[in-house]
């Protein structure tokens, strides 16, 4: 085994080739996630350039649709569908659900200030006070205790439990999330660059006023993004409750303020740096705790946001935006 | 009608091209309210601002003098410290347009840094000369570092970065029991192996009250004096502040950015000047109450926390010192109100009046031939007693049950009571178990009709408010009522910022802005 | 005699677009040089790369001698250049006497705290700050004074507001006036009055003047040279008459001259 010499305090254990993979194998599960939760930042700074503080409350209530159908078809012990078809289900409860909030949320609270033409700080405060609600709504309704997905009972606990590659160990959970995200990743780039709307949704991010004119109904695309966005951070929602096993009205506001860096760190406005932005996040948070303290894992996360806004505030994969004077 | 002496500041509300004097004073002509209030507002505008100033915080310091109950001069205290945190916010918010999120961290630093410095925490008890400034100025220093990073990017970039950096403070006053130098501390020879800087969850408490000598602020009368001089003393500087070269250009740099550098204004430095003297407003309120309090208290500079004093800034009116004061007013007084249990609440009997007098307050102020409000409002009544009838007739245990009177006891409630319960549908055993499932469900149906409201005009709209307010005292009474001291509060707080922002962006004494976009 | 202005082989581009070619351009002082151009010729990039708003790819820009190139706005203001904007660009939500007394900032040194406590520097610079404002308001007679003052930037009609920007540029001091289509949008009474503003400018002002209008009678009045542009390449300089007439000027304008039709 190779000494990892740095700042001389590991123990052995942590020495070890395997205990570095679990620790990527985390963090590009993690990142992922996050990624699929900062893709929606980033397509709504894009088209409206508005950070919406209430898409972490979209990510929560999807987890709670996941968890309200596991429920309905009996649990993770006993559900009344095969496994597979289960988490099927409620994936996609989740993404109609939480697709619908984000737009019902659009519709309601940006909207009318869109068209009102109020100034810039208006749609923030909006969005807190809207962050805000749905989080109370959340602690009314489902009490603030932690609701328990229990997926170590599904299928027997084939799904949690480690397998193990030589010396290394994954679980299926983990490639499931991986792969799903991966899946999502390929749809949205083919709905993004393929199709009319997707065209059209990079035409207002480029220049709202412009495509307006172009004849883009705006509002569709507005509608569409998100739709789409919080469809996907709906997903992550549920993969978030199967994989840490648990989830809670605030879960949205804490994840949302970690995909929010990711997407910053990937370059805001940009769908595949979003993924980049959110793996590089979850890699890095991974690392934090496994090799150093879980307490401060997010004290790491924003010293690097810092780093990133010094180094190179356009993100990774963001492009410097010049601005027409 | 028209005044021949021209009226300074003269609010105009819409611009208007190419109107001369008259024209263009018709705005307010128009919308000067009419009657006694009109005339009485008017009166009031014309006396000069410092008289207004000092005639109002005279009224402020005559409050302890008029009454001896202690828990009033608390609320009045708590009320101060909002006014100062939002004075502060106003700063960065209100003068330079920049979304500072962290705010509360500045609060918190300010309060545990008293806190370290007088108390029994590291045996140090400095005095209150001594320890505001040190606190203050550090945090100054503070607010400078973290604009630092942000200050060449759009102000979207300091909210994120702010905003983590609130959550970051919250974390490691809570972490903060086992600091240790990555975890080294035994290797380097040190004698224990981490320590307690924050106090962990449980803060730090023992702190000393202010102490000038020998004398120690120790009653609440003590630091209503003191939080009501900060108040008077920050507000005045502000004033002067904002109407100095350093208030028009961080007014400037919040109209147009790009035109105030180009007009000779160095705006990062700017930037940086809001952010850092937000903080050391925000740290002042920390140090007073942390004196207040006896302690620092994580809870205390929490999101929550944050949220109100945004609450309080929007709604007094970003941009107006004036406004940052009668937020605080309206929203502690507000949320006291709203808070079961308290001898405040019982007045209103748990916020029961204040939420029935705001319905009629919305609707009389929304509604303007007084036989559309009446018959709203009655449509309202008629509506309730019929579905009581009807579904007592059916099921009579659903309209048995009892409304909240106090923290904890259901019963019959004297004669209101007996006149909400008539009117409303509260089954028997509703605050017990089984009652909450379907009430859910009504508050959802309650938020998907109030949205449905902004969608509706003319007489449908009306026709709904009936149903949609008689749902809403329902829902209040068999269900929201009962979590006054947790969600419910911060829920209507939530919703209060979503309206305000739809119906009145510029809160109640702001200025409304025009942007171009 | 050093020109006031010197630009030198200046290029700029945004990405592939080459806005600006290889331009050599001067201001003496007390000239009024204006610069013309079809739309798209590089003459608001022209004024955005000498107040500093981009900076060029190549080429110095000297002011009084001393390069410009690579400071801030803010300081290249202080060192003597003020401008108006095309689209104009006013803060609205401040009053009158504010927006012009806000362009004094770069010469007046009184801190926050000195403000906050009112000692005396601030107090000094506070009433001359005041003081000028009402003189550059005083310049356009009485649109903009008394009552006026106080009333928000937004509700003044559009040629005030095109005077107040001019008025707040003077309050910043400068040695050169920028001015971006001055009379832009104005109807002929107006644009007689700004072609003898400007003149005034330079007279009782002492203002060195560069101008960019698409209107040729305020060019013909107030211009001791032109500068024609296009595609951001100089292709004239000389007296109004000599630009005017030139061929390639008219072609850029009207179109190259095919055969005529009988």
């Amino acid at each position: 085994m190779h000494a990892f010499a740095l700042l001389g305090y590991f123990q052995s254990y942590q020495l070890s080739w395997s205990y570095l993979f679990d620790q990527l194998v985390a963090g590009v599960t993690l990142g992922s996630l996050y990624g699929l939760m900062a893709i929606g930042y980033s397509m709504v700074y894009g088209v409206l350039k508005l950070l919406n503080f209430a898409h972490g409350e979209v990510f929560m209530i999807g987890a709670y649709i996941g968890y309200f159908v596991l429920v309905a078809l009996g649990g993770a012990l006993s559900p009344a569908v095969p496994v597979a078809l289960l988490i099927f289900l409620m994936i996609a409860a989740a993404m109609i659900g939480s697709g619908v909030l984000g737009v019902a949320v659009e519709r309601f609270a940006y909207r009318p200030l869109r068209k009102a033409r109020a100034p810039r700080i208006a749609p923030l405060i909006s969005a807190l006070g809207v962050s805000f609600c749905l989080q109370q709504l959340a602690s009314i309704f489902f009490t603030t205790q932690y609701k328990q997905y229990n997926p170590f009972g599904l299928s027997g606990g084939t799904l949690t439990t480690p397998w193990h590659l030589g010396s290394f160990e994954m679980s299926w959970m983990q490639v499931f999330v991986i792969l799903m995200t991966a899946f999502f990743m390929l749809v949205l780039w083919q709905l993004v660059t393929r199709t009319q709307i997707g065209r059209a949704m990079r035409a207002v991010s480029f220049d709202l006023e412009a495509a307006s004119m172009m004849g883009i109904d705006v509002d569709r695309v507005v509608v569409f993004t998100f739709f789409v966005g919080s469809a996907l951070a709906g997903a992550g929602g549920v993969m978030n409750g199967l994989y840490l096993s648990n989830t809670w009205p605030q879960v949205g506001f804490t994840v949302g303020l970690i995909a929010f860096t990711a997407a910053v760190v990937g370059g805001i406005g940009s769908i595949p740096g979003a993924m980049v932005g959110g793996l590089a996040i979850g890699l890095l948070k991974s690392f934090a705790i496994g090799y150093w303290s879980s307490a401060y894992q997010d004290v790491i996360v924003f010293c690097i946001l810092i780093l990133v806004l010094l180094i190179r505030p356009s993100g990774i994969l963001g492009v410097p935006a010049p601005q027409k004077v | 009608m028209s005044d021949s002496t021209p009226i300074v500041d003269a609010p105009v509300h819409d611009p208007e091209i190419g109107a001369d004097e008259w024209v263009s004073r018709s705005g307010d002509r128009t919308t000067r309210r009419g009657g006694l209030i009109g005339r009485a507002e008017h009166e009031l505008m014309r006396l000069p601002g410092t008289i207004r100033f000092f005639a109002f915080f005279g009224l402020l310091a005559l409050i302890p003098v008029m009454t001896s109950d202690d828990y009033l001069i608390r609320i009045g205290t708590v009320t101060l410290v909002f006014a100062l945190l939002a004075l502060g916010l106003n700063v960065s918010v209100g003068y330079a347009g920049l979304l500072d999120l962290g705010y509360i961290a500045y609060y918190g630093i300010g309060a545990y840094g008293y806190a370290m410095l007088a108390s029994s925490k590291f045996g140090v008890h400095w005095q209150a000369w001594a320890a505001i400034p040190t606190v203050v100025g550090a945090t100054v220093v503070i607010g400078f570092l973290l604009a630092l990073p942000s200050r060449r990017l759009s102000g979207d970039y300091l909210a994120i970065v702010t905003l983590f950096f609130g959550q970051i403070f919250y974390t490691l006053a809570v972490q903060g029991y086992k600091v240790s130098l990555l975890g080294l501390n035994k290797d380097l020879g040190l004698h224990s192996a981490n320590w307690d800087v924050t106090g962990g969850p449980n803060g730090i408490a023992n702190v000393d009250g202010f102490r000038i000598g020998s004398t120690t602020a120790i009653t609440d009368h003590a630091y209503y004096y003191i939080t009501l001089a900060a108040v008077v003393l920050v507000f005045a500087a502000l004033h002067f502040a904002n109407n100095s070269r350093t208030g028009r250009a961080w007014r400037a740099l919040n109209d147009d950015t790009l035109a105030a550098q180009v007009m000779s204004m160095r705006i990062n430095w700017l930037k940086m000047l809001a952010i850092g003297v937000g903080a050391g407003v925000g740290a002042l309120a920390g140090t007073i109450n942390g004196a207040l309090l006896q302690g620092a208290f994580p809870d205390d500079y929490n999101t929550y926390v944050l949220i109100t004093i945004y609450a309080v800034l929007i709604l007094g009116g970003a941009g107006s010192l004036s406004g940052a004061v009668l937020g605080a007013i309206v929203v502690t007084v507000g949320l006291e109100a709203l808070r079961p249990g308290t001898e405040f609440s019982d007045w209103t009997a748990n916020g029961r009046g204040l939420f029935y007098v705001t319905i009629l307050i919305v609707v009389l102020t929304m509604m303007r031939p007084w036989r559309r409000v009446l018959a709203v409002l009655g449509g309202t009544v008629v509506f309730g007693i019929l579905l009581h009838v009807i579904i007592g007739a059916a099921w009579p245990r659903g309209v048995h049950g009892g409304i909240l009177n106090s923290a904890s006891t259901f019963d019959h409630g004297g004669s209101m009571g007996w006149a909400i319960r008539h009117w409303l549908v509260l089954p028997a055993g509703t605050f017990q178990t089984g009652g909450y499932t379907v009430f859910n469900y009504l508050v959802v149906l309650l938020i998907a009709m109030i949205l449905g409201l902004t969608l509706l005009k003319g007489w449908m709209r009306d026709a709904l408010l009936v149903p949609t307010i008689w749902l809403a005292a329902e829902v209040y009474e068999a269900r929201l009522i009962e979590e006054g001291s947790g969600a419910t509060r911060f829920l209507l707080l939530g919703a209060g910022l979503i309206v305000i922002m739809a119906k009145r962006p510029q809160g109640l004494l702001g200025k409304p802005r025009v942007e171009i976009v | 005699m050093t020109p006031l202005l010197q630009l030198g082989g200046v290029s700029m581009a945004f990405g592939g677009l080459q806005v600006i070619s290889d331009l050599d351009l001067h201001v003496n002082e007390g000239e009024i040089v204006s610069v013309i151009g079809p739309n798209g010729a590089g003459k608001t990039t022209l004024f955005n790369l000498i107040t500093g708003v981009y900076q060029p790819r190549s080429g110095d820009i000297l002011f009084a001698g001393e390069s410009i190139v690579g400071l801030a706005p803010n300081q290249i203001t202080n060192r003597g250049i003020a401008r108006t904007f095309q689209t104009l660009r006013l803060f609205l939500n401040m009053t009158v006497k504010e927006n012009v007394m806000a362009a004094a900032y770069g010469h007046t040194h009184a801190t926050v705290v000195e403000s906050m406590l009112r000692l005396p520097r601030a107090r000094r610079e506070e009433k001359a700050i005041n003081a000028l404002a009402e003189e550059k308001l005083a310049f356009f007679g009485q649109r903009l004074m008394g009552y006026r003052w106080n009333q928000p930037a937004y509700s003044l009609s559009y040629a005030n507001r095109r005077r107040l920007e001019i008025a707040r540029a003077m309050a910043a001091q400068p040695r050169l006036l920028l001015l971006d289509e001055p009379a832009a949008g104005m109807n002929p009474v107006e644009t007689h009055e700004i072609t003898e503003l400007i003149a005034r400018l330079r007279k009782e002002g002492g203002y060195t003047i560069l101008v960019i209008e698409h209107d040729m009678h305020v060019v013909e009045g107030i211009s001791d040279r032109v500068v024609a542009l296009d595609h951001g390449v100089k292709i004239a300089e000389g007296t109004f008459e000599a630009v005017a007439t030139n061929e390639r000027v008219v072609e850029a304008y009207l179109g190259l001259q095919t055969t005529e039709t009988k």
